[in-house]
């Protein structure tokens, strides 16, 4: 598990830095653009010398329109492991919300039932959550494009109950032998948990408004309503817990946009871009 | 700007520590056994060692095993107790195996009766079992099914309660 963890955070690292690179690509950006216009100007107008095609590029620029919106889906994993998993059962749903040029207000709301057979312990989970948040998306799109490489922050809820079907009796003396697990079938109602989680994600659209994406969280649990001589070693939404009230998780999502508004990208800004470099 | 603090914390996040707890750590406290020690009848506040003692348990052949040994020399011994069960009958014999006509065999049957509870420990251990002896009749002594009289002179209980083997449950002078 350990090394599982260690080559998480590896590849989570990994992709922090792929956003300093993205952001770095801003700057070059600009002039790729300016020798586009170069390259078109000069066929209506031969006759213009290079420092008023420059200056002509600014006005002329292409009105850059931002799209706003509401972006819907599903995970994918849990959809395809409820199929193949005979223990598992869940859904997710995934929403976001465009609300400024980079921000996005995002939500997932989900079902779980999973049962879990540890070596010593069998139970099963069953319960609804839902997380809301934000996503940060620190990708610069060209042109029209619409991809997002995203940071944000979620706030987890959970609801839900524990079964315990059997359980093992940890005795170090074996003079009686191996006692068989225990059935007991006792359940847990009415338990509830709240968490943080900060979520590294990115969408990519692959036709039309259908874009495919995934996550990856950290979670840490807030508060934790435990049951009475048993331990919630899964959360729905949280997933498995581990002793120091941590948790991973991801997603694999497909959504689908549908455009509400669109919203001009200010030329001023360009202006503001290109004497930087 | 908004970066750097978001990474940070990520950072902080991600040493907040991932413990080990898929193995059951070997001084977690699980299933006790009944930790029995003897004293001195005549001078009951001295403990005192008993020799080739064995102690088996009803329906088994081997005696039980304290300290890589079934055969108990000193004034402890821990015992296990069925968690299955609300009764386990031992046969304390002492001096086991002995043709000396000065420290023949003896033997002496004690019958514990107790209630068990599963107490949850963590993931990797799973549950441990508390035992608590019964209040009104916590064992019951009897002597082997060949008379040759008893040799615990008296039995009481210290702690009716089996949670743990840093303390003496059961005393036993001869």
């Amino acid at each position: 598990m350990k090394h599982i963890l260690k080559s998480i955070f590896s590849l989570f690292f990994l992709f922090s830095l792929f956003f300093a690179n993205a952001q770095r690509k801003e700057a070059p950006k600009p002039k790729i653009k300016d020798t586009v216009t170069v390259n078109t100007v000069p066929a209506k107008t031969v006759v213009v010398k290079k420092d008023t095609v420059i200056k002509t590029d600014t006005i002329i620029a292409p009105v850059k329109t931002d799209r706003y919106g509401l972006r819907l889906g599903i995970d994918l994993f849990k959809l395809s492991r409820s199929f193949y998993d005979k223990d598992y059962k869940g859904l997710e749903l995934v929403g976001d919300y465009r609300w400024s040029k980079k921000y996005y207000i995002a939500a997932e709301v989900g079902n779980e039932n999973k049962t879990t057979d540890d070596a010593r312990l069998n139970f099963t989970t069953k319960g609804s959550y839902i997380r809301v948040g934000f996503d940060y998306n620190g990708y610069e799109n060209w042109l029209d494009m619409e991809n997002i490489i995203s940071i944000g922050m979620r706030y987890g809820f959970s609801t839900f109950n524990q079964q315990l079907n059997n359980y093992k009796i940890y005795n170090t003396n074996q003079y009686f032998g191996e006692i068989p697990p225990v059935t007991s079938g006792q359940k847990y109602n009415g338990l509830t948990a709240s968490w943080i989680e900060v979520v590294a994600g990115m969408k990519a659209k692959v036709f039309n408004n259908v874009f495919m994406g995934f996550s990856l969280r950290f979670n840490r649990l807030i508060t934790n309503k435990q049951p009475n001589n048993f331990e919630n070693l899964y959360i729905p939404g949280f997933n498995r817990t581990y002793n120091g009230d941590f948790g991973v998780g991801f997603n694999y999502t497909v959504t689908y946009f549908v455009p509400l508004y669109k919203k001009k990208v200010k030329p001023a800004e360009e202006v503001k871009k290109t004497p930087k470099k | 700007m908004k970066k750097t603090i978001l990474l940070l914390l990520i950072l902080s996040f991600s040493f907040s520590g991932c413990e080990k707890d898929d193995i059951c750590d070997a001084n977690t406290v699980t299933t006790s056994r009944l930790v029995v020690t003897f004293y001195d009848y005549n001078n009951s506040s001295v403990e005192k060692s008993v020799s080739n003692l064995t102690i088996i348990a009803d329906g088994m052949e081997e005696g039980i095993t304290y300290n890589g040994s079934t055969l108990i020399n000193g004034s402890t011994v821990a015992i296990p107790l069925q968690t299955t069960a609300e009764t386990t009958t031992f046969r304390f014999i002492r001096n086991f195996g002995s043709t000396n006509p000065a420290a023949l065999p003896n033997e002496d049957i004690i019958t514990f009766n107790y209630t068990t509870e599963n107490v949850y420990v963590s993931r990797a251990c799973g549950f441990k079992t508390n035992f608590a002896l019964d209040p009104i009749t916590p064992f019951v002594q009897t002597d082997a099914a060949t008379p040759d009289l008893l040799w615990m002179q008296l039995i009481a209980v210290r702690n009716y309660s089996i949670a743990n083997e840093n303390e003496t449950h059961l005393e036993i002078y001869f």
